[in-house]
């Protein structure tokens, strides 16, 4: 399949395929779910996203190294997930009542303030500082908390599991499982809320915050609510984030991820139940195809190095994903599978 | 010139800062990590010193003596903590400076070129090199805050005038800041405009600033305005917008910091108690100025005025006769031209490079939402305020942490006064 020289668009495909379906894809589907109970059904804009991954992660991590609770990896997780409540309370108690623009500045800000403090030189025991955790030596002997997940309870045998570009050695295809189990778990928990009168209420609280408040409901509470469940959603994407990459480090945890997330949500659909994992597999589809597309492109010549250079198509992924967050919201804000009245969301 | 040149003086820039305690870091992206430095005192390079590099492990990593010209290279094989010595022998008259060491702690957390300074005196320059008094030393942070918050006023007003007259809470405003002080550099090592002509360069970059911010309201939050786009969405679009330029900035411009040629390295002139390199009391000089004079374009002109009334109220401003369409576009293009200036500013101070909008982002929106979102003065009450507060931090508190210290001044008016310092109070809840 070669229509211009040099391009293997079987490989491309290939590549983009694997992307679609993998671990990154699924922590990414995962995190969007979240978001998708904070910003398409309760109307939060929360830009803070990147707080509750590292808050389940850096939870995880420093309590399971640390040999808290046992060393048991599970109590750890567990730890994590309530260090992303604390989170949720201490962003949400004091912001929820701001106007939808102060609680996004907040947001991300709260979201920078705790990835500087874990960067801090004065946390170096508790969170490795600016290496993260495991500590290097760990890490340069191959020791992790993700061994435990990856080796000891894997089901797997041995080997190489699958065919032509997606084939996956057992460690990969088993994080991938759990991913995915866990992005399948969450959305069918959304599904759940949101056909139960505590979804109704958050609805409503979205298209009309005083009118739900008139009708008698604590619209705080329920806001604190969404943000606290969708936070712990959050938090386990950073969790299977960190099994997959086997460390934490606080330049994971960069404002940027959380307008990746933001993309993903927007472009599969905001408000819709199975929007976040369809934008997750398409974002990562397109990102790598069109990455790969053009270093194939560029190493074979189409494009001339004025434009392009190899080394820069990396910075490629972060302009694809400005052009599109951006441009759906132009023209397309109900993304792949959202309703279009559902996606409309106006200050007051 | 070389990238290594670049480098250096980058390095020597640093040393003259007598803030600076800390070893200069500065680097590039290559895919292989090197330790690099030059063993100097001022100007004066030494040769035949040898440095040592080891490992947290204690092992040693390499080795090496510097060359003619004092520099020298160490590859380093993995990340990690590296503690790298200066091993002798120094030359008579030459010594570590006081309260320096000759081992420097290099934390190595991606695979890149990282250079590595120590700090040398040479005997005749000790008398000088006395630790001020405490209140001295205090006076030097307060005014460096001064100048500090001065920039990121002239840089945040653009910011907070567009808000107030669109409702568009601008998140590649501080894109804008980089665009500037990129144009500058490119404008001064193109075209020439070194030296004396570097005024030449900075207007040019202002005006072209201008010209970015008409085209963004003209191509983009214009005809989206029209469309009837939420002030939320269009929010959304401009954080797309902001990641669009800084990753073009860093394809077209290149990942490596750089300098201003013009004003590299200059020594400290003393006015009083305070020691400031010339070119920041011509900094602190022209920001003032320039911040007096839209004091006086927002109060005094018919443009001004407008300004303020559509920030106001839009309907009884468009209502009383003022083109609202007009008066936006030259707030676009006023703002974007300030941020342009303030970007070249900042870039004087620090560096060049394509990730200075998104590190002073945040610094941005504390300021305008300190002083009060929408509001002009409080744009610059604000800057002023975070400046003096995270640079006076220092004085107490580690360097890392004086970001902080702006995001929590931040989160803490967000949180109890949300309209801010200047603003008007309004229910935001």
């Amino acid at each position: 399949m070669n229509i211009l020289a040099g391009v293997d668009i079987g490989d491309l495909l290939g590549l983009a395929l694997r992307a679609s379906i993998g671990v990154q894809a699924a922590t990414f589907a995962l995190a969007a779910v979240g978001l998708n109970l904070h910003y398409g059904y309760t109307g939060l804009l929360n830009f803070g996203v990147v707080a509750f991954m590292a808050a389940g992660a850096y939870g995880m991590a420093i309590f399971f190294t640390q040999g808290w609770l046992g060393g048991s990896l599970l109590l750890a997780i567990a730890a994590g997930l309530v260090f992303a409540v604390a989170i949720a309370l201490s962003i949400g108690l004091p912001s929820l009542r701001l106007r939808a623009d102060y609680l996004a500045i907040t947001t991300i800000a709260i979201a920078e303030v705790i990835r500087i403090s874990f960067r801090s030189q004065r946390l170096l025991d508790l969170t490795g500082g600016p290496f993260g955790l495991p500590s290097i030596e760990d890490r340069n002997a191959e020791v992790s908390f993700s061994d435990i997940v990856t080796i000891d309870w894997n089901p797997i045998s041995d080997g190489s599991y699958g065919f032509w570009r997606l084939k996956f050695d057992e460690q990969t295809l088993w994080v991938m499982i759990l991913g995915w189990t866990l992005v399948l778990l969450a959305t069918l928990l959304i599904w759940g809320l949101m056909k139960s009168p505590w979804g109704r209420v958050i609805k409503a609280i979205r298209e009309d915050e005083d009118a739900a408040r008139a009708l008698g409901k604590n619209v705080f509470s329920y806001k604190l609510q969404s943000l606290i469940i969708g936070g712990m959603i959050v938090a386990l994407a950073g969790i299977t984030r960190a099994m997959n990459t086997g460390f934490v480090e606080t330049q994971q945890f960069k404002p940027q991820t959380t307008f990746f997330i933001w993309t993903v949500l927007i472009l599969g659909g905001a408000a819709s139940v199975w929007g976040p994992v369809i934008g997750a597999v398409t974002f990562w589809f397109i990102i790598v195809f069109v990455e790969e597309l053009l270093r194939q492109m560029v190493e074979s010549g189409w494009i001339p190095s004025v434009i392009l250079e190899s080394n820069d198509v990396a910075s490629v992924r972060m302009i694809m994903m400005g052009i599109m967050l951006a441009v759906l919201m132009i023209w397309r804000p109900q993304g792949l599978v959202g309703k279009k009245e559902e996606a409309q969301i106006d200050v007051r | 010139m070389t990238k290594t040149v670049k480098g250096m003086l980058i390095f020597a820039l640093a040393a003259f800062c007598a803030s600076l305690t800390f070893p200069f870091v500065a680097s590039a992206l290559d895919n292989e990590a090197v330790f690099r430095g030059t063993v100097r005192v001022g100007r004066e390079v030494i040769p035949d010193v040898k440095v040592s590099i080891i490992d947290d492990a204690g092992t040693e990593v390499g080795s090496v003596a510097s060359g003619d010209d004092g520099k020298w290279a160490i590859p380093i094989p993995y990340i990690g903590e590296f503690t790298v010595q200066l091993i002798g022998p120094l030359p008579d008259g030459i010594s570590i400076k006081e309260g320096a060491s000759s081992e420097v702690v290099v934390v190595l957390e991606e695979i890149r070129t990282t250079s590595v300074g120590f700090q040398l005196q040479s005997e005749d320059q000790k008398t000088i090199l006395e630790i001020p008094p405490t209140w001295e030393r205090l006076l030097n942070r307060m005014v460096s805050g001064l100048k500090v918050g001065l920039l990121v006023a002239l840089a945040s007003i653009g910011l907070s005038l567009i808000f107030g007259v669109t409702g568009l809470v601008n998140f590649a405003h501080s894109e804008m800041v980089a665009f500037g002080a990129v144009i500058a550099l490119v404008l001064e090592s193109s075209m020439g405009l070194t030296g004396g002509l570097f005024p030449i360069a900075v207007i040019l970059a202002v005006v072209i600033g201008g010209f970015l911010g008409l085209f963004l309201e003209k191509g983009i939050f214009g005809p989206l305005r029209r469309k009837k786009m939420t002030n939320i969405s269009l929010m959304v679009v401009s954080i797309g917008l902001a990641f669009l330029m800084r990753y073009l900035m860093l394809i077209y411009h290149g990942a490596e910091p750089e300098t201003y040629e013009s004003y590299k390295i200059q020594k400290g002139i003393s006015f009083g108690p305070i020691e400031l390199p010339p070119k920041d009391y011509y900094i602190i000089a022209i920001a003032f100025v320039t911040l007096v004079i839209v004091g006086i374009l927002l109060q005094r002109t018919r443009l001004g005025t407008s300004m303020r009334a559509v920030s106001d109220n839009p309907a009884l401003a468009e209502s009383s006769g003022i083109d609202v369409n007009r008066t936006i576009m030259w707030v676009w293009i006023f703002g974007s031209a300030l941020a342009g200036l303030g970007g070249i500013m900042i870039g004087l101070t620090q560096v060049v490079e394509w990730q200075m909008g998104e590190k002073i982002l945040l610094l941005i929106f504390a300021a305008v939402t300190l002083g009060g979102l929408g509001t002009a003065y409080g744009a610059m009450v604000g800057g002023i305020a975070i400046g003096l507060a995270s640079e006076t931090s220092t004085f107490w508190l580690d360097n890392d942490l004086k970001f902080l210290i702006a995001l929590a001044v931040l989160i803490v008016i967000l949180l109890v006064r949300p309209q801010g310092i200047l603003g008007v109070r309004e229910r935001l809840g």
